[in-house]
């Protein structure tokens, strides 16, 4: 039977939405407080909803230990209490609102997934950012 | 198939202690249908409610799963499997209510951890 499973993650990281394409004042018009030259912090929360089947003997969908691993490995690790502009390379060129780090997360997790839990295991289904209670930004493998 | 209570040890970790442990589980329960011309409802909450409280709160409250609820004497009550379970417990009883059918039944096991049964084989 398949299910979904929903694991939930957070770490804390700063930015500053900053676009290199467009001038000083469209950007502060553009992105308001968040173009503050000094940058600001989120304490980021990150939902990985994975779809399998659930096997006959663990009763498990996943190997959460493993999911745990990889999360660790390939997103808190890295952003946990980073600067995102300066620390992470993907927002060297990016900017890095909640749009583009929910695609990033979702570009490390995928790139490696299949090594982990094997072509026919469960699918990494959606990865959903909270950068606020009221700001949240889904990526989705069926759109 | 059986698992030695060494690999039980390594896929469940501290889950799979002995003496069990416990969870404070949240039910989410997704009706799907159309509403009806005159109340404007696809179901009566209140009926949904009952089924609640009838079929799956009054059977797991307070119980030890293992040991108290069928079929976890047999499965092992993973979050997954009490999603399932759920689900078929309550999948009838909302059919049989006309205008609305069970869409999904969400079951967090902790804040960070949830998971979601449509039905699907």
């Amino acid at each position: 039977m398949t299910v979904r499973l929903a694991r939930r993650y957070g770490f804390s990281a700063s930015h500053r939405l900053h676009s290199p394409a467009l001038s000083d004042t469209k950007n502060r018009a553009l992105y308001g407080k968040c173009n503050n030259p000094h940058g600001h912090g989120h304490n980021y929360e990150v939902e990985l909803m994975v779809r399998g089947s659930v096997d006959a003997v663990t009763g498990r969908a996943i190997d959460l230990a493993a999911l745990d691993r990889l999360a660790e490995e390939q997103i808190l690790a890295p952003f946990r209490w980073r600067n995102l502009n300066e620390e992470v390379e993907a927002f060297r060129r990016e900017v890095p609102t909640t749009e583009n780090l929910a695609a990033e997360v979702d570009r490390r997790l995928r790139a490696i997934w299949d090594d982990r839990f094997g072509p026919s295991g469960p699918r990494l289904e959606r990865v959903s950012i909270w950068e606020t209670e009221r700001n949240i930004c889904q990526v989705s493998d069926y759109e | 198939m059986e698992l030695s209570e060494e690999e039980n040890s390594h896929i469940y970790g501290a889950a799979a202690n002995p003496l069990g442990h416990g969870h404070n589980y949240i039910v989410e329960v997704a009706i799907a249908g159309e509403p009806d011309p005159v109340t404007g409802m696809i179901l009566d909450l209140k009926h949904l409610k009952e089924i609640l409280e009838e079929k799956v709160l009054s059977v797991y409250d307070h119980r030890l799963l293992n040991r108290e609820v069928a079929p976890f004497d047999r499965i092992v009550p993973t979050v997954e499997n009490i999603a399932i379970d759920i689900w078929n417990r309550l999948e009838r009883q909302i059919d049989s209510t006309g205008r609305a059918r069970l869409y999904s039944v969400r079951v967090h096991e902790t804040n960070e951890l949830f998971v979601e049964y449509r039905g699907e084989v």
